[in-house]
């Protein structure tokens, strides 16, 4: 008995000794990590994948020493205040603040790959796309500034995004800036790694590396969005002010369940999201769609009898196996298991983009952009517009009973 | 732990070897280090502020126009199409009580011809039309379906949404603004802003089985092969080297290029071929053979 205790006792020490020898070795310095999926999906050569890592580096630098060309429109000292590893200067200012509040679950490349990001529902935004849900500004647009800086500020409702309202209105701004600095990296990314498939075929598979080419044709194109949100917020008519609000729940609901708006179809004839359930937002869409090509790819390699290939089949069969067997290493490791995206349960009260009437109406207005919502706007007129969002705000506290002037709201009837 | 209980040496070793072969192995595939070395050369190219150079436009070396005509035609059994997982507002979207079917092989069984292949010129000196047409493009839904598989305009030119169904629907057309309602009856007009490079989808959120693709290009140089495969571009620069991109909903090259053995017409595995037409020339490139190893599932 006392001699497996002693055992056991030698085995944790001994197993224990050698983690601290063995270790992980150095801490690697941060690294941005390329955008894999696409990498594999445009089926680019290790040479082409280096170019483009090569031109990232030079054009954004790295996550400790962040570059930005005057074409980005970003303010390089407060890059400097948001990016690096968590420290403070010798006046006591601190610093490194993504890596301290945000890149846990957006990741330090803002890939949404963040050691946390696979615990959380829904999960983090993948910043790379530039594609952003919750803003003032019509659906294709990039957000304003002050569109990230109230997310920071708020949170979003129902997610695991916290409010970083404590922080000092400097640090929320530096943390704004370097959001914009990752996504306009990433757009960069995308648009260097799709432009290999549009070169001609002498151009060796090789990027030519211009100014006009990497400046004019792929910075410019994604930096300039995000100069045009600022005039891009939609214009809203205001509600009227003498609105019968009864009169105007009344008519929301006939619109929400009605043709015209047809938002019945996918938050349900109950409001709680129980319409049309199984779709997919652009990001998981793109894993959907790839995860789809790699299985029917893979089943038609194994069908594929290798018996009378010319020597030329025969290779190409084997570099379509390779390809297959690592985009499956690809999606293993930069990618989450897509999930389908819920329509929003109406009767929780919970607002992730706002729970102020104009944020509904900015919603409703111009759909979510990267989200299955679709735009009213064209269709339905700005007052109607009102209606629904009257009515939508109504759905939590409506009871069996119709409210109106007879009958006023209590706090005892929520719950 | 019999092995530790009776023998320690034996488990030293073992808790070695578990310690080693765990751990800090990355799972995630390799990916290339930039080169440092020529990130810094790059930089001062980039911070050079000499003024940008000539445009990539091809330079006009021709002159006349000429129409570019072919067939595509499947060389194989396309076998039955498989019914759509069609499953809201059955009595509107199913066609007298059959099943919505995927058209994204469709092939015409008297001519073998292959619709929807996607044929447009990749880049061009010169156009004929110089402004867009205003004519409008209708792209319409019925029975929840799409009646255009493929949607093709030149940008700048109005595409008129519609839905002749008696229930909403929403378009959705990915990489694009477009994303609205279309109630019941009515319709919106849309503007493309931008080209689309290969095709993009087209899908409604309400009834997620409905898909179409759309190509906007700005010189309006695109042709969607008909019912027995046939496409036709017309009024093409004359004159000058031309090339084409084509594509197919389900071909296995990259980004839906559809790549043929035609070494006549220099076409590459990114789907591409090259041809030269003469002024007021009818150029037939024939009928294009698409075997059934380059259409995927």
């Amino acid at each position: 008995m006392i001699k497996a205790r002693h055992n056991i006792v030698l085995l944790s020490a001994t197993a224990w000794l050698l983690l601290v020898a063995v270790g992980c070795g150095p801490t690697p310095s941060a690294s941005f990590r390329p955008n894999m999926v696409e990498a594999t999906k445009q089926r680019l050569t290790v040479d082409q994948e280096r170019q483009v890592a090569t031109v990232l580096l030079a054009m954004f630098g790295t996550p400790d020493d962040p570059v930005a060309l005057p074409e980005t429109g970003l303010d390089e000292s407060k890059l400097r205040l948001a990016a690096g590893p968590v420290r403070s200067d010798i006046v006591g200012r601190k610093n490194g603040l993504y890596r301290e509040h945000c890149a846990h679950c957006h990741g330090v490349t803002g890939d949404a790959l963040g050691p946390t990001a696979a615990f959380l529902n829904p999960y983090p935004r993948d910043y790379r796309p530039g594609v952003f849900k919750f803003k003032s500004t019509e659906r294709a647009d990039k957000p304003t500034h002050a569109d990230l800086v109230r997310v920071l500020h708020n949170g979003i409702a129902g997610t695991s995004m916290p409010s970083f309202a404590l922080l000092p209105e400097i640090q929320v701004d530096a943390l704004a800036e370097y959001v914009k600095y990752l996504t306009i990296r990433g757009e960069t990314e995308l648009a260097l790694m799709r432009a290999f498939f549009e070169l001609d075929d002498d151009a060796g598979g090789k990027l030519p590396e211009t100014r006009e080419f990497l400046v004019y044709e792929t910075l410019t194109p994604a930096a300039e969005k995000w100069r045009a949100a600022a005039d891009a917020e939609i214009q809203v008519p205001e509600m009227p002010s003498d609105i019968d609000l009864v009169a105007s729940i009344a008519k929301g609901k006939e619109l929400f369940y009605g043709d015209k708006a047809n938002c019945v179809k996918c938050h349900g004839v109950t409001g709680l999201g129980d319409g049309q359930a199984n779709d997919y937002d652009d990001w998981n869409k793109a894993i959907v769609e790839v995860e789809k090509e790699v299985k029917s790819g893979a089943a038609k390699a194994r069908e594929a009898s290798t018996a009378g290939m010319s020597p030329d089949e025969l290779a190409e069969h084997r570099a379509q196996l390779a390809w297959l067997e690592k985009f499956h290493g690809v999606l293993d490791g930069d990618a989450l298991a897509p999930r389908t995206i819920p329509p929003r349960n109406l009767r929780h009260g919970i607002y992730r983009g706002g729970r102020r009437p104009l944020d509904l109406y900015y919603r409703i207005h111009a759909g979510i952009n990267g989200a299955p919502m679709p735009a009213a706007k064209g269709t339905v007129p700005p007052e109607d517009i009102w209606h629904i969002v009257n009515y939508v705000r109504s759905l939590p506290y409506e009871l069996d009973g119709e409210l109106g002037a007879d009958r006023p709201m209590v706090a005892r009837d929520r719950f | 732990m019999q092995a530790c209980s009776t023998n320690s040496r034996r488990c030293v070793w073992l808790a070695a070897f578990v310690v080693l072969t765990s751990g800090c192995m990355s799972e995630r595939v390799e990916s290339p280090t930039a080169d440092v070395d020529a990130a810094k050369q790059l930089r001062v190219v980039l911070a050079s502020t000499t003024a940008a150079g000539g445009g990539a436009a091809a330079a006009a070396s021709g002159t006349g126009w000429g129409t570019l005509k072919g067939r595509f035609v499947f060389a194989g059994d396309p076998g039955a199409p498989k019914p759509l997982n069609a499953d809201k507002d059955m009595e509107v979207c199913s066609k007298a009580g059959m099943k919505l079917l995927d058209r994204s092989l469709l092939v015409d069984p008297s001519s073998k011809g292959l619709a929807n292949v996607v044929v447009f010129a990749r880049k061009t000196s010169r156009v004929k039309e110089a402004t867009p047409p205003q004519t409008p493009v209708v792209f319409d839904q019925k029975q929840c379906e799409f009646l255009s598989p493929v949607l093709a305009a030149r940008v700048g030119q109005p595409v008129d949404v519609k839905n002749s169904d008696p229930i909403g629907h929403n378009t959705n057309i990915a990489g694009t603004a477009f994303n609205q309602l279309i109630p019941s009856g009515q319709g919106t007009v849309y503007k493309p802003e931008s080209e689309t490079g290969m095709p993009t989808m087209v899908t409604c959120n309400i009834h997620p089985w409905m898909k179409a693709y759309a190509v906007f290009r700005k010189d309006g140089y695109v042709a969607v092969s008909a019912a027995d495969g046939s496409f036709t571009i017309p009024d093409l620069p004359a004159g000058e080297p031309l090339e084409l991109q084509v594509w197919h909903e389900r071909a296995t090259g990259p980004n839906g290029a559809l790549g043929l053995d035609k070494p006549e017409l220099k076409w590459t595995p990114k789907g591409r071929f090259q041809i030269k037409i003469e002024a007021d020339e009818v150029k037939d490139v024939g009928t294009l053979e698409v075997p059934a190893s380059a259409i995927g599932t």
